[in-house]
């Protein structure tokens, strides 16, 4: 027993010692609870590149946003949700977002952003009816949510007339995980009121890699088309599988994350023509991303690996920071302040205005739609566009795709009451000024 | 000389089977419930309460439950993580059907869910035995794993299959859910860990823990001497189980506030059972000296570089938190395969010795 | 009625409805029993000659992947990288037989379990740091592996066969006959079953126990590199294929965990019927998914009537 308590008492000063000292005011803390480890890795670490990257590129360029200094910081989770609590704990106190990068963390922290008033930036992913302000006041998806994502999808395959659907089988692979199964919803909305058929067929994390059985499920329902909310080291599989089966790639689309170069680096050729809705559009050659190849690739400060610069995911991963960096400006200008803290920077993700002189200031044109975030608005709803492999890299088709609101919205209210509800008692913002 | 024994004289059968034969051993048990209900509490960051107190109570309850079916009855058991799922599906659904019962009440009746289920994937262990046994049970782990997330009753018909918490109110005190205080579920879970451990130390101390002991030596031995292997057995998955999963309910209510299936899968399992292994098995204190190696220290590793203000990314960190993790075990196994308990054990047999070497 | 008629009836009608299907299904079945096999059979080996019930195989597979793939990155041409990467098999196996299984001879069972359990963490931390955790294409064509495919058109349906699955298989036969041959015929060979059959005797008669451990954990490490590229092949390489070495579990339970024979034969059985299951009543009334536990649920049920599975040996107790 003496063992335990010397452990104990050495291990509990040890604790204390280190639960975050205080950092120095001049600086702002942003930490990413970042995946490079672990099974989904292999999309994680560009997208964690090009976050961290930005920030870089900032300190180097401009000394910051606006004089003061951004504290990138990476807390790892390897995409487990145990791991990604015990990150929040310990970086709440430090932090002025979280980022919790997986849908399963975002519900493990969705409920304490309420008592621990730290905004919660989950871009593109978490939960789709966190797009309801009024409810989840401090958690953001910004620029598009699944549901966003999923109508996107359903418009572009039919070429915009949903009624064109009517009879078809939709077939939608999806993770077996909270983030596979955001789209079901709403997908399951849409086939009540257009009339076609929607199939979920599940991959457990164990058959990621091996997804015979449900490729052989889908030639044999012969689905008119495949959705796929695919992560990691599904994707590829997925898409190994499709060649093989000789689906027809054009009929075969993914979600943003399923639209990964290095996962279709393994099928090359092949998976030509296999298509993937986006939020961003990669440019090589916008002004951000060459200072960030000026500033931070050039001078060896990049983590980044060959050809990853041009990925659409690298490019992704530095929108994604801009987001949290617009918001710390928002909130400077408003509160008239350098270092802004949590609360403030709720402020200012709520009141984002990405518009095309904002993006011409940044040096961002043409890579993400325009979009504004409001009090009972947390995405923004920036739409996106569609990108086809062509066997070496991802490029647009499509012209710019919004998302149907009058399908979302009602689904979104209901669902997030039914979240309040469920977790009552829970704080809701009613006037939403 | 802190242990010093002379003097200390048994005068009765009663007095010689004591809990605590050697007066100091009471001490310092006293002296660590100070210092857990009292110093702990007082010292501790919220930091300190949610990655590493309390997360080393529940884990220690998880592996106090496997240890008394590994360790005191010999079966091994890879599916602890199902049986904490359990206990904590059932748990939530008893507070969404029930949302007036009392969460004690709640958590001690889903380990009796844990248990039924224990008991019947124990069934098998009549028949077959060591690794096939082990890899039996990982039937389990899966089994269970896919009904999570399959039965949507389970967890409501929510639309991302995961569940959620809810605040709940105990005498008008917030014990779960998003608006409860750390402090208030450290001691919510350090008396559920104490009063489950002083009925640990009693059953395995009693009857039917001499009984599993005979079955866990040689079960044929055992049957020979009229010990009913069936019940032995079933009872060890039982207890074991209902341990286990009450365990899991804590996990998730206490702890973790929200729960997907795949927490249950098997790298909670190995989790569970490398403390047991680590700490001893067949102890009830090892369970705790394990947590702490194996839950604690890697959040202190992870801790380190940037509290000593070594610049190194944190995936890094983590991949040699792993590498660390995987090498204490194989140290440990090498230096002391009887885990930390005995460590322990010998280290007081050497105190009560001293300053004479024999 | 209707119940019992989508149990019992219905997957039959579609079997034979669609036996161009049923074939498909049937070769995919066999290609993922034949890696199944492939890593029960690493199982097997370890466990035949030292009780050890070496959980690492799993990650041995990513590891020699890894290291295949890794080197041939840095420039070392393919057909270089191979013997290269035995090499570095066979320092591995020399290490763990150094560090981990020479100072716990003669402990419990479960001991050296959880001793294999830690080498798959430190292999895991390792390989990550020298690796990096990002997917990696095998070096399928580089290796002069086929990837095209053969059509059929039985039936009326058709049926396609991927060369490189066929390579996978006609390799595992290969490799598998060679092991053979190997563990009947040479001395060596003799030696590894002598040990299995009884560790004193055979150290009494002058078989180097150190030595034939460190054969064996090559010998691992070999079917660990044959299995990574074959996997590797098929769906990329990265951390996420450890998780493969379950599937090997329920194969060695059906299969027995001394019977390289059981390995083989259990693998095939379970990846067949895993795969029947899933398409034609998991699928349509389980809501799918169901390969994550079906083989261990057919596994445990074939235990209880044969505890020691289909080709173990029999477990004789004695008081």
């Amino acid at each position: 027993m003496k063992n335990l308590m010397k452990t104990g008492v050495a291990l509990l000063l040890l604790g204390t010692a280190l639960a975050p000292a205080a950092w120095a005011q001049d600086a702002i803390n942003v930490t990413n609870l970042s995946y490079r480890t672990g099974p989904f890795a292999a999309t994680g670490i560009p997208l964690m590149n090009g976050q961290r990257d930005y920030m870089m590129m900032l300190n180097e360029r401009d000394g910051g946003v606006n004089g003061v200094k951004l504290n990138y910081d990476e807390c790892e989770t390897g995409y487990n949700t145990e791991k990604g609590a015990e990150c929040y704990e310990k970086t709440k106190a430090t932090s002025i977002v979280t980022q919790p990068w997986s849908t399963g963390i975002t519900l493990q922290v969705l409920p304490k952003s309420n008592v621990d008033k730290i905004p919660i930036l989950a871009p593109g992913y978490g939960f789709s009816p966190m797009t309801d302000g009024k409810i989840f006041q401090w958690a953001f998806n910004p620029p598009a949510s699944y549901w966003d994502g999923a109508s996107m999808i359903l418009k572009a395959i039919s070429d915009g007339n949903l009624d064109s659907l009517k009879g078809k089988k939709i077939a939608l692979l999806h993770l077996d995980a909270p983030y596979g199964k955001e789209p079901i919803p709403l997908l399951q909305a849409y086939a009540e009121k257009h009339g076609f058929t929607l199939l979920p067929i599940p991959v457990g994390l164990k058959e990621m890699q091996n997804q015979s059985a449900q490729w052989l499920q889908i030639r044999r329902e012969r689905p008119d088309f495949v959705l796929m909310w695919g992560w990691g080291a599904m994707n590829a599989g997925a898409v190994t599988e499709a060649v093989k089966t000789k689906f027809p790639m054009e009929k075969f689309v993914g979600i943003w994350w399923s639209g990964h170069d290095g996962d279709m680096k393994s099928a090359g050729e092949a998976a030509k023509g296999y298509r993937s809705i986006s939020w961003s559009l990669p440019d090589s050659n916008a002004p951000v991303m060459q200072d960030i190849k000026k500033h931070v690739v050039d001078t060896g400060k990049s983590l980044i690996g060959e050809g990853e610069f041009d990925w659409v995911f690298y490019q992704r991963g530095v929108l994604i920071s801009m987001f949290a960096v617009e918001g710390i400006k928002a909130a400077q200008a408003h509160f008239d302040t350098k270092v802004v803290n949590a609360e403030q920077l709720r402020w200012g993700l709520e009141n984002l205005k990405i518009d095309e002189a904002k993006l011409a200031e940044i040096g961002m044109t043409g890579m993400i739609g325009t979009f504004s975030t409001a009090c009972n608005n947390h995405a923004g709803h920036a739409g996106g566009w569609m990108m086809e492999w062509d066997g070496a890299k991802f490029v647009k088709v499509s012209d710019h795709l919004e998302a149907d609101q009058d399908m979302i919205a009602p689904l979104v209210e209901a669902e997030a009451k039914k979240y309040a509800d469920a977790n009552a008692p829970w704080p809701i913002n009613e006037e939403c000024k | 000389m802190l242990y010093r024994t002379a003097g200390q004289f048994k005068t009765s059968y009663h007095a010689d089977h004591a809990l605590f034969p050697v007066r100091q051993d009471a001490i310092l048990l006293g002296f660590i419930l100070l210092l857990a209900f009292v110093v702990f509490p007082l010292t501790a960051s919220e930091f300190t309460f949610r990655a590493m107190l309390i997360p080393v109570l529940i884990y220690a309850l998880a592996a106090l439950g496997l240890n008394i079916l590994t360790g005191y009855a010999g079966q091994l058991s890879l599916g602890t993580g199902a049986f904490m799922g359990v206990g904590a599906y059932a748990c939530y659904k008893l507070t969404s059907i029930f949302p007036e019962l009392n969460i004690v009440l709640a958590i001690a009746l889903s380990g009796f869910f844990s248990a039924a289920v224990g008991v019947a994937f124990g069934l098998p262990s009549l028949r077959i035995k060591g690794f096939y046994l082990a890899i039996a049970t990982l039937a389990a782990q899966f089994f269970l794993v896919w009904l999570f997330e399959k039965w949507a009753w389970l967890y409501n018909y929510s639309a991302s299959g995961a569940i959620q918490v809810p605040n709940i109110d105990m005498f008008g005190v917030t014990v779960a859910g998003p608006n409860a205080t750390a402090i208030v579920q450290y001691y919510f879970v350090l008396c559920v860990v104490c009063l489950v451990t002083w009925f640990a130390i009693n059953i395995t101390r009693g009857r039917i823990g001499r009984i599993w002991k005979s079955v866990r030596d040689m079960d044929i031995a055992a049957e020979l001497v009229g010990i009913n292997l069936m019940k032995a057995k079933l009872s060890a998955f039982a207890v074991s189980s209902y341990i286990v999963g009450i365990s899991g309910a804590l996990f998730v209510f206490l702890w973790r506030g929200a729960a997907e299936p795949v927490l249950f899968d098997i790298p909670l399992s190995f989790r569970v059972l490398f403390i047991a292994i680590i700490g001893g098995l067949g102890s009830i204190l090892g369970n705790y000296l394990g947590a702490i190696l194996i839950v604690a220290l890697p959040v202190v590793i992870s801790a380190l570089p940037s509290a000593l203000g070594i610049p190194i990314a944190s995936a890094t960190v983590e991949h040699l938190n792993t590498m660390i993790v995987g090498a204490l075990i194989i140290v440990f196994l090498i230096v002391e395969p009887h885990g930390l308990a005995r460590f322990w054990a010998i280290i007081r047999e050497k105190l009560i010795m001293w300053p004479f070497p024999h | 009625m209707d119940f019992l008629n989508s149990i019992l009836v219905k997957p039959f009608a579609d079997m034979f409805g669609a036996p161009d299907f049923l074939l498909q299904v049937l070769w995919e079945g066999l290609v993922s029993g034949v890696l199944y096999a492939l890593i029960a059979l690493g199982f097997v080996l370890i466990y035949k000659s030292s009780r050890i019930f070496n959980f690492a195989q799993g990650i041995m597979v990513v590891f020699a992947a890894l290291t295949l793939v890794g080197l041939h990155e840095k420039g070392v041409p393919a057909l270089l990288a191979v013997p290269l990467t035995l090499l570095v098999m066979f320092i591995l196996a020399v290490a763990i037989e150094r560090v981990v299984l020479r100072p716990l001879v003669n402990q419990p069972d479960i001991i050296l379990f959880m001793a294999t359990i830690g080498i798959t963490l430190f292999l895991v931390g390792f390989g990550e740091i020298i690796f990096g955790g990002e997917n990696k294409v095998m070096i399928t064509q580089e290796l002069h592996i086929p990837t095209g495919s053969f059509e059929f058109e039985p039936f009326g349906g058709f049926v396609s066969i991927e060369q490189k699955d066929l390579t996978a298989v006609v390799g595992a036969i290969v490799l598998v006959a060679g092991l053979l041959l190997f563990l009947n015929k040479s001395k060596m060979g003799r030696a590894i079953r002598a040990l299995g059959d009884d560790h004193q005797a055979a150290l009494s008669v002058g078989i180097s126990l150190s030595t034939i451990w460190v054969l064996v954990w090559f010998i691992a490490g070999v079917i660990a590199l044959a299995t990574g590229i074959v996997w590797g092949a098929r769906a990329g390489v990265s951390f996420a294929l450890e998780v493969i070495a379950f599937k090997a579990l329920p194969v060695l339970m059906l299969g027995g965990l001394e019977s390289v024979l059981g390995a083989i034969i259990g693998g095939l059985a379970i990846g067949v019927l895993e795969k029947l299951f899933e398409i034609y009543w998991g699928q349509p009334l389980l809501g799918g998914n169901t390969e994550t536990w079906f083989a261990f649920v057919f596994a445990l049920l074939v235990l209880l009537f044969r505890p020691q599975g289909l080709f173990g040996e029999k477990i004789i107790e004695r008081v």
